[in-house]
């Protein structure tokens, strides 16, 4: 049961890490940071990512498919949690994971993790973040 | 406007000041110069996001075991996410002059990393203009959230349609936002976006339009009731130059 901090540190150990934020998609707001900002500034970029991973979270598009037993489906419900896993972009230089993270409170918080390219190993980073999303709030 | 959102605050926060800065619309609990707790009357408080809110409906969630355990991690988001929520409210511009109290501590101030007050002022400017690059119509704020039909075809959010169903044409976005567990800010923004949508009826605007040009100094001598809003803004426009 890390706190921020430790969680994104943590993150920061992956290999080709090269910034880590918690951030809450809603607002924006970015709760913790960790290493550098692609834009060279956290609350840039916090706010920017939190437009991508709104459009992700609440989009129609990108909600789960019905479960086919029946049963209320997958799409985004009442109860908190999030109807996406994560997001992954890539670039030339780069990859960026957002990892979202259901909490027991209403909330709409993700980590985001950025790493570099050449160095960064996609599969693990997005192993790894789920781990933490989980242990954050235990 | 833009040079800032408390003279005072800056000027407590560079003297490393501990105590409570009280302004019309919250407090700020400041120790060193930093923001360690802050409260509003319009935000609702750690144990009400804990919670999930006063509504039951929104409290009874299928976590099974899970569902009441709260750990360290999410007390520190839902504090941290607090402190910014009130904080927003309290730093809005007020009637009376903020007043600061020496050495006044929190009553329910949870543990927790003190927060620089630069970092509060630049979150509260940053969240004055994503609201209005959403929806400028500041008089959805406070007023009854009205909702309106969705057109054919049109889908609604999650998170907005858990916000539609408990309005009820009287409650307002803060009392929604107790209602619901979220931040008050939270839910101004989801309010703001269904108006932009037009899932919420969006109240005329207030009398005055707002963004406040400093008036012409000679433009006064009117025999008529004071206009009050006037004489708001060219208060908070000095004060924000003291």
């Amino acid at each position: 049961m890390p706190g921020i901090d430790e969680c994104l540190l943590e993150a920061m150990t992956l290999p080709g890490a090269r910034g880590a934020a918690l951030v809450d998609w809603t607002s924006g707001l970015a709760l913790g940071t960790a290493g550098e900002s692609p834009v060279g500034d956290h609350e840039t970029s916090a706010a920017e990512a939190a437009e991508l991973a709104r459009a992700a979270a609440e989009y129609e598009s990108f909600a789960p498919a019905p479960a086919p037993g029946g049963g209320p489906g997958g799409g985004p419900g009442d109860d908190g949690d999030a109807p996406v896993e994560d997001l992954i972009v890539t670039t030339r230089t780069g990859y960026h994971v957002l990892r979202f993270v259901t909490t027991n409170f209403d909330s709409s918080l993700f980590l985001h993790l950025w790493l570099d390219r050449s160095t960064g190993n996609l599969a693990l980073a997005r192993l790894r973040l789920r781990d933490l999303a989980e242990r954050l709030v235990l | 406007m833009t040079g800032g959102v408390s003279p005072l605050l800056r000027r407590l926060a560079a003297d490393r000041a501990t105590g409570a800065l009280v302004r019309d619309h919250g407090t700020l609990y400041l120790v060193d110069g930093q923001v360690v707790h802050a409260e509003s009357p319009v935000a609702p408080g750690l144990d009400v996001l804990l919670a999930g809110g006063s509504d039951r409906r929104s409290a009874a969630r299928p976590h099974g075991a899970r569902a009441r355990r709260i750990g360290a991690g999410e007390r520190e988001i839902c504090r941290l996410g607090a402190l910014f929520d009130a904080a927003f409210f309290a730093l809005a511009p007020g009637r009376g002059p903020a007043r600061f109290r020496y050495g006044a501590e929190p009553r329910l101030a949870g543990a927790g990393r003190p927060v620089p007050a630069a970092a509060v002022e630049r979150e509260t400017l940053r969240r004055r203009e994503l609201l209005d690059d959403v929806w400028p119509y500041p008089a959805l704020d406070a007023a009854p959230v009205v909702p309106r039909p969705a057109a054919p075809g049109q889908s609604v959010t999650a998170r907005g349609r858990a916000l539609l169903s408990r309005a009820d044409g009287v409650r307002t976005p803060a009392q929604l936002a107790w209602v619901l567990g979220r931040p008050a800010f939270h839910t101004v923004l989801e309010i703001r976006r269904l108006a932009a949508a037009g899932l919420v009826e969006t109240p005329a605007p207030a009398p005055v339009p707002d963004p406040a040009p400093v008036p012409p100094s000679g433009a006064a001598p009117t025999a008529d009731p004071p206009d009050i809003a006037l004489l708001r803004r060219v208060r908070d426009a000095l004060e924000a130059h003291l």
